[in-house]
């Protein structure tokens, strides 16, 4: 027992002093760091910062969690965050973010050149750094796509029984919702919601990967989901899910109205952060050329740099008209969007 | 008009003078430890003057109706279920001699090393379209019949395969120590050995099956990962929704008092049938254990009920990830992973050790204290279990921010320099986070094996002058060590898998295998996800062989 205790006391003794010597030099602040706060996990993100830590000899620290538990970490930790960017997969989490006063603009000529306006915030606290489209995926052998048209169509008893989407807890599904509300108002979005639930294949579960699979086992026949993972889908290294992805057409809805509904993944610099100059140069650099290829060929996302290509499957999808609407909007509806997923019963 | 001499027993002085007299250094250290570990929860509880937040009614009259079904549904689906695996398995392996016993009494422990979510990942994929299943039944011919697993009975199922060895532990424990003088009484007075089981056994280890029991419900209650994936509302998703999705703290905490008053209602309705039965039958209980050695085709029956929990808790749901692994080992698996398993490793040790310590401390300071309400308010120290880990994790935050402030400000005055934070961010304020979320882990199977030690040795031993401490290290120590192993066992699983606190509270540069885990499964790469599951196994593998052996010593 005694020989226990000492093994344990040593392992102790020695996570404890390696970890003091990391901390104590990094919230230093004379050497050159960057925290950052991050909601995307993906492996291209880490390749870029590892790129950014050796052109510009930053270092990148890192905390993963998801956006919401960040936030909450930013607004306890106040003036003392260590937190100098925070990125989110939606922009509806960094106006929450904006509202609880947690970022703080900046002024940047590159970043203001290449986003276009509705991409960022209008004051420049937060820029999208990727876009995703939230689109219809349907089952190539049961649905001509000459009946497919918009969101609000899936409202019609046409598509009663056939329809499959995740739970209301998804963001994507919740700015999906305000978007609805800012463009139709809020009543025609409430029956629009009700409708929907009535339309349900299933009661929501599992993520938009499942809602794939679903409607190739035929349990509905439309899915809607986001564009990246059905390109994640095509390449994954599960020949069944490949199956299931070829199975499926993809259609971008409200082509001849306003676009389909897009969302960015985004950053905005923190409030109080102790490496401003860094944290700037950082956001600077995702938004390159150079950082935009990573992103668009690693996740199959669209890149918000307009000199940039998207990846060759995206490109064989075709060019869409993308909803224009300013998304800091997404953010102010979003609570909106829950109530009425509620009320509606949508799970 | 007082009379001299005579006392009111029920006067103000009265007490506060019993108070004075009665509190010896226990008792204050006992609060003093209590008040840490309850400092975080009530520092989120204080939320509930603040009113309930202006979406509670939206949340009553639209929600909370399904939160509560769906909760009781799953508190007694997965109790049945644990019960059912975790005592029988216990029994036999206690027991009966069979082929195979000494491998399955630490494989019945692992379904614990799989953290639930990866579970419910693992198990809809074998029921999936295009799913293990499906190819198994195509490559034999036959058709795809679909089973889903998705939902309120299949979540059940899931929380319960996985959650079982809670139970397993606690009641094994009890049956390896106590249950031999009894069982030979039942015998030779010509009891059957079912009547045995069911008359005399039960009622015996109830105590040990419920702390098991209690610790099982209370992760059931607490379950995120899972239950969001399988689209079933209980209080856990709806803290999470009311808090931030809704953006209303109040409300998130409303429901949080909910279930944990619910999780205290199960407790005291648990003790108040207790009451009645009061067991100390600690003699004999280092008498030689001999198993019953059947016939052989019996104990091939007992091996295959054996192994059944042990298939579908651990075996198949591993061989989902196994698969898994091998179609993404390429892109995956890099040397890194043996850093971050040494990490957690090490996290998860040290976090063992420290909630065992304050879990004996706040059990045996509070015996040794003379005030009858401390025996009480120590079980408090559990109430961390109930409450989802973010929101531990945001109740960690509120003190230890106030704290570090405080001392910057100290700092700032006295010596003008600014040191920023010295907890928020540190290892010490995860550990802390992990101590007060798992501390009922280590407090009830320590609790349980110490109410069988009679008081009569340590009263004894106090009469013949002999401190408490040395009491405790001398006697009592090695009659609770089997309470301690399992403890320490169970901390270690549970904080090796542990994630949403983590998440919140881990330091830069300090990485778990479970946030591994969780990167990859958060955004639909739950093949990804396999490795790093995979490594969780296999680290919590070795602490549980090498402390099963210390416990059936």
């Amino acid at each position: 027992m005694k020989k226990v205790i000492f093994l344990i006391a040593l392992v102790a003794f020695s996570a404890c002093k390696n970890d003091n010597k990391k901390t104590g030099t990094s919230s230093d602040g004379e050497e050159n760091v960057v925290n950052v706060y991050t909601h995307r996990h993906y492996a291209a993100d880490q390749v870029l910062f590892k790129q950014f830590e050796e052109t510009t000899r930053i270092k990148v620290n890192v905390i993963n969690a998801s956006a919401d538990e960040l936030i909450q970490k930013m607004s306890i930790e106040g003036a003392q965050s260590p937190a100098d960017v925070l990125i989110t997969v939606d922009a509806g989490r960094l106006t929450r973010a904006k509202d609880q006063n947690l970022l703080q603009p900046i002024e940047s000529d590159i970043l203001n050149r290449i986003i276009a306006p509705h991409l960022k915030d209008p004051e420049n606290y937060w820029f999208g750094l990727t876009k995703r489209a939230r689109i219809i995926a349907y089952a190539k052998n049961r649905v001509d796509s000459s009946d497919l048209s918009t969101y609000e169509d899936l409202a019609s008893d046409k598509w009663k029984g056939r329809i499959l989407i995740r739970s209301s807890e998804n963001i994507y599904n919740q700015s999906l919702l305000a978007s609805l509300i800012v463009n139709n108002g809020e009543d025609e979005a409430r029956k629009w919601t009700e409708s929907i639930v009535e339309n349900m294949a299933r009661s929501p579960k599992g993520n938009d990967r499942d809602q794939v699979k679903a409607v190739v086992g035929g349990e509905g026949d439309i899915a809607i989901v986001n564009t990246y993972y059905i390109g994640n889908m095509l390449n994954s290294e599960n020949p069944e899910e490949v199956k299931a992805a070829e199975a499926v057409g993809i259609f971008f809805p409200n082509q001849n109205g306003r676009g389909a509904h897009i969302n960015v993944s985004g950053a905005g610099v923190a409030r109080y952060a102790p490496n401003k100059e860094n944290a700037i140069k950082f956001i600077e650099f995702l938004i390159s050329k150079q950082a935009q290829e990573v992103f668009a060929n690693s996740n199959y996302e669209y890149p918000v740099n307009p000199i940039v290509k998207p990846a060759p499957l995206l490109q064989q999808w075709g060019e869409f008209k993308e909803d224009s609407l300013t998304l800091s909007k997404l953010g102010e509806f979003n609570k909106k969007a829950v109530l009425i997923f509620d009320e509606a019963g949508w799970k | 008009m007082k009379q001299a001499g005579s006392k009111n027993i029920f006067s103000f002085k009265y007490r506060l003078q019993r108070l004075k007299r009665d509190s010896n250094k226990w008792a204050i250290l006992t609060l003093l430890i209590l008040f840490l570990i309850v400092l975080p929860i009530v520092s989120i509880g204080v939320k509930l003057f603040s009113g309930p937040g202006e979406t509670w009614s939206h949340i009553v009259d639209n929600l909370l109706l399904d939160y509560i079904g769906n909760s009781l549904f799953l508190i007694f689906a997965c109790g049945a279920i644990v019960l059912l695996f975790g005592v029988s398995t216990a029994w036999l392996v206690a027991r009966f001699e069979f082929p195979l016993r000494k491998q399955m009494e630490w494989l019945l422990i692992l379904p614990l090393a799989i953290p639930g979510y990866i579970v419910a990942y693992a198990y809809a994929g074998i029921f999936d379209y295009g799913g293990t299943l499906q190819l198994i039944l195509k490559a034999a011919g036959l058709p795809f019949v679909r089973f889903d697993i998705m939902n309120k009975s299949g979540l059940a199922f899931v929380l319960g395969i996985s959650l079982f060895p809670y139970v397993y532990v606690s009641s094994r424990a009890f049956f390896l120590n106590q249950a031999n003088n009894l069982m030979e009484a039942s015998e030779m007075l010509g009891v059957g050995p079912v009547k045995t089981f069911f008359k005399l056994m039960l009622p015996m280890a109830r105590p040990a099956i419920i702390a098991g029991l209690i610790l099982v419900l209370m992760e059931v209650l607490n379950d995120y990962g899972a239950a969001k994936y399988f689209g079933v509302n209980t209080f856990t998703t709806g803290i999470f929704r009311s808090w931030f999705s809704l953006e209303e703290p109040e409300t998130a905490v409303y429901l949080s008092a909910l279930l944990i008053v619910i999780v205290f209602s199960l407790i005291l309705l648990e003790k108040f049938q207790r009451r009645k039965l009061r067991f100390n039958s600690n003699r004999d209980n280092n008498m030689r254990l001999n198993r019953k050695q059947l016939s052989s085709k019996m104990q091939f029956v007992i091996l295959l009920v054996v192994l059944l929990p042990v298939l579908l808790g651990f075996l198949l749901p591993v061989a989902q990830l196994i698969y898994w692994a091998t179609l993404t080992y390429e892109n995956v698996f890099n040397l890194y992973f043996l850093t971050i398993s040494v990490q957690s490793f090490g996290i998860a040790l040290l976090t063992a050790f420290v909630s065992v310590i304050i879990a004996v401390i706040l059990i045996f300071f509070s015996k040794w204290s003379r005030l009858g309400f401390i025996k009480n308010i120590a079980k408090l120290g559990i109430l961390g279990y109930a409450i989802p880990g973010a929101v531990v994790a945001i109740g960690i935050m509120i003190p230890t921010i106030f704290i570090d402030r405080w001392l910057i400000d100290i700092m700032d005055y006295l010596f003008n320099v600014d040191m920023g934070l010295i907890l928020t961010g540190t290892l010490v304020a995860l550990i802390y986070a992990y101590v007060v979320r798992f501390l009922a882990v280590a407090y009830n199977p320590i609790e349980s094996t110490a109410l069988k030690v009679s008081n009569a040795i340590p009263d004894s031993s106090n009469m013949l002058g002999v401190g408490n401490l040395r009491t405790f290290f001398k006697i009592e120590f090695p009659l609770i060590r089997t309470g301690i192993a399992s403890a320490f066992i169970l901390v270690f699983v549970d904080v090796l898998k542990e994630l949403p606190l983590t998440l919140i509270l881990k330091p830069f540069h300090v990485n778990t295998l479970a946030v591994k885990a969780y990167e990859y499964a958060s955004d639909e790469m739950v093949m990804e996800a396999a490795i790093p599951s995979l490594f969780i196994i296999v680290t919590v593998m070795l602490p549980v062989i090498f402390l099963n052996r210390l416990l059936i010593k």
